[in-house]
């Protein structure tokens, strides 16, 4: 038979079949598959992309170059070439001097369009009065830190001389939107347009000067432009994003991303399971087409060509309709954000949408092939003998086509070859122990009924005439139901975590630069004001200088990573004990170590290369400091309060120069009570950090709005695989209602019956699924997400209820007819 | 090489279309080897109808199944159109199949996703005749159903079922024919008229016939009957 015939014939076999709602369950199924899947994809994308340019203010830009030396010409040429706009500022230490008093400065000249995101605030008065300021400073003019005035004794519209040129001070500079990692800086900023830059007479060869070339474009000049570049920087030359820039933000998003991530694999194994479960009864109920095709000399390739045929249809025509539909949801979500989303939106990846389509397709091959093939070995001969059914697809060939799909699907997901196999292998231990638990329950509910009515005991009969078919359907409601409740939980605790992580209360200032001799003072005039701050961190500034012996320079010519984070003026402070949000990941936590041992932040490890045992040395002041690490440690960088790469047990920073950090909250309407503490205390530096807060506060809505909506996809999964679990087992059902019917059973035993047997394989499910959840969620808390456990009774009753009545109500519908129609009519159904 | 392949082309008409030679069927059961057939040999020449009667249980219908190559034996030979069953494999059956057999079967057999018209159709489409429905039309016509072309086997009566089937097995002109109790599932009558049908096409198409039954006045408009019991010919 040619392929155009064979094609005609499965069309035309997939018309009929459509028109008896034969393909009902797989495509519903197919279609929430794809509709999640595309609409997760894009939405997840299309947010993080435009929350990556939201965040990009406070990099003062969407893309930065960060080095030491001039960038050169052709590179800007370049940038201008794609049309990206371009800023630049130049940082360097210098000494200011007036009225006899000495000053190190952080100085930055600064572009006119400077900053190519996010805007400057000043203030004439205190930190209270500032304003978003327009531009930069003029020619001539300087805009300085609240410190610069104090220190030197100066107050507006004196002149300070920086190198050679004489400025006058125009404004107080309380906000740089891209000061980022750099807030605990001891230099005050010392601001100057670009044009005063050469005057300065400070830029000479050997000088030390921080080059911060800022781009601004389009995703796509910008990806464009980093491609073309990333090969040509120099060792000391980077290019930065925002999830390296500002942890905090990067953390807040991967988390949320995560559980998108993790949600969508449930979705798409719940579809998987009615997937399944649909083409198991679709090979089914084509046994007699394919004997007959088979005595009229199709061969068996033809058989398979014919039904494969079909399904590809199938996949193609739900993928597609299920990309419409994941393109009209993830755009609903959007209208549904709109009070929350900025006005220019990240476009939508077309790439993204098509790969839910793909997916689909995997799913259905995947999950329906053994089912298939097995209409290849139908036997011509159950046109005589209709009992005769083909050999059931080998387990093997079952388990490795769904095992194969499952493990690409969940690698694309986690895109981390480690979670892949612990959520397989959890996987597989949960419907292990779901499946003899099943099994155990099963045969106790089967003892226990045949005590009751007669409705009952039909009920029990029927459970226990095919024990393999109730245990799989009390595995695939209970597996469905696991993922549903899965997916509630994590996402009610993820909402509660973030509320408690971001309570109205939290500390939305920083106070450093705090001397050892303002420290009580400073302290006493807080509580005066009744501000109650979290603890003093000291602080001392040191460079890295040696990682066992070998000078940072040789280290780093191996590793640009290294490089880079050794080239960081780190914070070093000390505490006896571990910071909330702080977690010991590898080694112990210091209890009473002696002074010179150092817990360094995971990540900061990685990048440097070290492990434990490793000796560290850093350069404070003119002072040597040698610790080693005994702990690497994660931090929580979205909990917003003062977080460290490097912390050393108490009493390492003894003889060194310290300074003092902490934070507090402080309402809207008492900002006015800072100004009399900080007349006190003029070198304190006081941060407002409420446009961090917001940010953050605003991606974690985001997500959790995208994390609500798709759980209905969770729940409409669930929902289509309880209905063809019951379907599957549709035909065997009528048969035996015939049968009861036509001895005399009435219609209203058979209800009871049906509703016994729904109701029972409903709740034991609940329970099995309860069950399993918990320990999953337990360890996806500890393991994946780092989420605190508690443990949740709720979900034991609630689940096995829900289960029975779900499932109980979608055997119900499906069995109506069983008790409506007429016992000849329904024969002839079949 | 491809057993599949090969079937012959030619039909010699002086030669018999089925020749069995020594054919057995047994099977393993729980309780040992059951010999469902045993020793049958059997010659059946082009044209001519046969009868296998027998009481149920007798092999009838393991006796069809092999002669029609849906099924293999356990031991002997057949011949179908000159080629031996036991040389092929499953698929170089069902092109035998679809080349030489027709089927009638006691429920029918027709595929439910199709129109009266399609399943007629569709033998004709697998053996890629030039104008399958012109073909189908005109057989259904024959058989009395110009009206019911589009209707679905479920809305057919009984009796228009088979008409539908007998139509399907006779559209690419089989050399023979094979019926399972055609008239098992239908009222006397019905019965009668179908039966009447599929001698009068099996005489127009010059068809071989080998008819299974129980009744032994179908049987009695064969040109000969076959008798079986306990797996035997008596």
């Amino acid at each position: 038979m040619t392929i155009l015939r064979l094609s005609k014939l499965a069309t035309r076999f997939l018309i009929s079949d459509f028109r008896k709602g034969e393909l009902t369950i797989l495509i519903a199924a197919l279609i929430i598959a794809v509709a999640c899947t595309s609409s997760i994809g894009v939405l997840s994308d299309r947010l993080k992309r435009t929350m990556t340019n939201q965040s990009s203010e406070f990099m003062g830009a969407d893309m930065v170059v960060r080095g030491h030396e001039v960038f050169s010409l052709s590179w800007l040429e370049k940038a201008n070439q794609l049309g990206l706009s371009h800023g630049r500022t130049v940082e360097f230490a210098s000494v200011i001097i007036a009225n006899d008093e000495l000053l190190l400065t952080s100085v930055k000249a600064v572009s006119a369009n400077y900053p190519l995101r996010g805007r400057l605030k000043i203030s004439d008065g205190g930190i209270v009065e500032e304003k978003f300021a327009e531009g930069i400073p003029r020619s001539g003019f300087v805009w300085v830190d609240p410190r610069v005035l104090t220190h030197l004794k100066l107050n507006l519209g004196d002149s300070v001389e920086i190198g050679e040129k004489q400025l006058t001070i125009e404004h107080v500079l309380t906000y740089e939107p891209d000061r980022g990692g750099n807030i605990y800086s001891l230099s005050p900023r010392v601001l100057i347009s670009e044009q005063d830059l050469e005057a300065t007479g400070i830029v000479q060869p050997g000088s030390h000067l921080h080059y911060r070339e800022m781009f601004n474009g389009t995703e796509k000049q910008r990806l464009k432009y980093s491609h073309w570049l990333k090969p040509q920087l120099t060792l000391a030359q980077h290019l930065v994003d925002i999830n390296e820039d500002r942890p905090e933000l990067g953390s807040a998003l991967r988390r949320g991303e995560q559980y998108l991530g993790l949600t969508s694999i449930a979705v798409i194994i719940i579809a998987g399971v009615a997937i399944a479960m649909a083409a198991r009864r679709f090979s089914k109920r084509h046994y007699d087409t394919t004997a007959i095709l088979r005595c009229l000399g199709l061969k068996q390739n033809e058989i398979l060509g014919l039904f494969g045929m079909q399904l590809l249809l199938v996949g193609l025509i739900s993928g597609l309709i299920g990309v419409g539909l994941g393109w009209v949801l993830h755009l609903g979500l959007f209208h549904l954000l709109e009070s929350l989303l900025p006005e220019n939106l990240a476009n939508p990846s077309l790439t993204l949408l098509l790969l839910g389509a793909a997916t689909g397709l995997a799913v259905l091959i995947g999950f329906s092939l053994p089912a298939i093939l097995q209409l290849k070995s139908v036997s011509p001969l159950r046109v005589l003998r209709r009992e005769l059914a083909p050999l059931p697809p080998s387990a093997w060939l079952v388990y490795i086509s769904t095992a194969v799909t499952l493990f690409a699907l969940i690698t694309y997901h986690t895109k981390d070859l480690e979670s892949t196999l612990i959520i397989g292998l959890v996987g597989l231990v949960s419907i292990a122990l779901l499946s003899l638990m099943g099994a155990t329950m099963l045969k106790f509910i089967l003892r226990m009924l045949p005590h009751s009515n007669f409705a009952g005991r039909l009920a029990a009969q029927n459970m226990e005439r095919n024990p393999k078919a109730s245990n799989s359907q009390i595995l695939a409601f209970g597996v469905t139901l696991m993922a549903m409740v899965l997916c509630s939980i994590v996402r009610t605790d993820l909402v509660e975590t973030w509320a408690k992580q971001l309570p109205e209360d939290i500390p939305n200032y920083f106070a450093f630069n705090i001397y050892a001799h303002e420290l009580d003072g400073l302290q006493k005039a807080l509580a005066t004001n009744n501000i109650k701050t979290s603890h003093f961190y000291p602080i001392a500034r040191g460079r890295l200088t040696e990682i066992n012996g070998t000078g940072i320079r040789e280290v780093s010519k191996k590793n640009r990573q290294t490089e880079r984070a050794a080239g960081w003026l780190y914070s070093l402070t000390e505490t006896p004990s571990l910071p909330e949000g702080n977690r010991i990941l590898h080694g112990r936590w210091w209890n009473n170590s002696p002074p010179g041992v150092v817990s360094i932040e995971q990540r900061t490890a990685e990048r440097l290369g070290v492990i434990l045992g490793d000796q560290l040395k850093f350069t404070v002041g003119s002072q040597q400091l040698s610790v080693t690490i005994t702990s690497i440690r994660s931090v929580r960088w979205d909990s917003l309060q003062a977080n460290f790469f490097l912390i050393l047990s108490p009493g390492t920073l003894d003889q060194f120069p310290t300074t003092y950090l902490t934070n507090f909250y402080l309402p809207d309407h008492r900002k006015a009570e800072l100004n009399a503490v900080s007349k006190v205390f003029p070198t304190v530096t006081l941060l407002e950090i409420d446009i961090v807060i917001e940010k953050v506060k605003t991606i974690l809505k985001q997500v959790t709005a995208a994390v609500e909506y798709i759980l209905i996809f969770a729940l409409a999964a669930g929902v289509v695989v309880l209905f063809a679990a019951v379907r599957a087992s549709l035909d065997e059902r009528i048969h035996h209602g015939v049968l009861l019917r036509t001895l005399g059973a009435n219609r209203k035993l058979l209800r009871q019956s049906h509703l016994i047997e729904f109701f029972g394989l409903g709740f034991i499910a609940g329970l099995l699924a309860a069950a399993a959840s918990e320990i999953l969620v337990y360890w996806l808390y500890v393991r994946i997400l780092q989420l605190p456990y508690d443990f949740k009774w709720q979900f034991w009753i609630a689940t096995p209820l829900i289960g029975a009545i779900l499932v109980g109500l979608a055997g119900l519908w499906t069995t109506r007819n069983i008790s409506k129609k007429s016992p000849m009519t329904l024969l002839r159904e079949l | 090489m491809n057993k599949a392949l090969h079937p012959p082309t030619m039909i010699n008409t002086k030669e018999p279309i089925i020749q069995v030679t020594n054919l057995g069927k047994a099977v393993q059961t729980s309780e040992g080897v059951l010999n469902i057939l045993t020793a049958i040999d059997l010659t059946v020449q082009p044209g001519e109808t046969i009868a296998i009667v027998g009481a149920s249980g007798s092999g009838k219908s393991t006796l069809i199944g092999l002669l029609a190559g849906l099924d293999l034996p356990s031991q002997g030979e057949i011949i179908l159109a000159g080629t031996s069953l036991t040389d092929l494999d499953e698929d170089g059956r069902a092109i035998l199949r679809g080349k030489y057999v027709g089927f009638v079967f006691q429920s029918f057999q027709l595929l439910p996703s199709l129109t009266a018209l399609e399943n007629v159709m569709l033998p004709l489409e697998l053996a890629a005749h030039q104008a399958p429905e012109d073909a189908a039309k005109k057989l259904l016509d024959r058989v009395g159903l110009a009206e019911r072309i589009t209707h679905d086997p479920s809305h057919l009566s009984g009796g228009e079922q088979q008409r539908v089937a007998l139509a399907r097995a006779f559209a690419t002109q089989p050399k023979i024919l094979f019926a399972d109790e055609p008239t098992g599932n239908l009222d006397s009558h019905t019965g009668d008229l179908v039966i009447d049908l599929m001698f009068e096409l099996n005489q127009e198409k010059q068809t071989t016939l080998i008819l299974v039954t129980h009744d032994e006045h179908l049987a009695s408009r064969c040109d000969r009957s076959i008798q079986l019991e306990a797996g035997r010919i008596v």
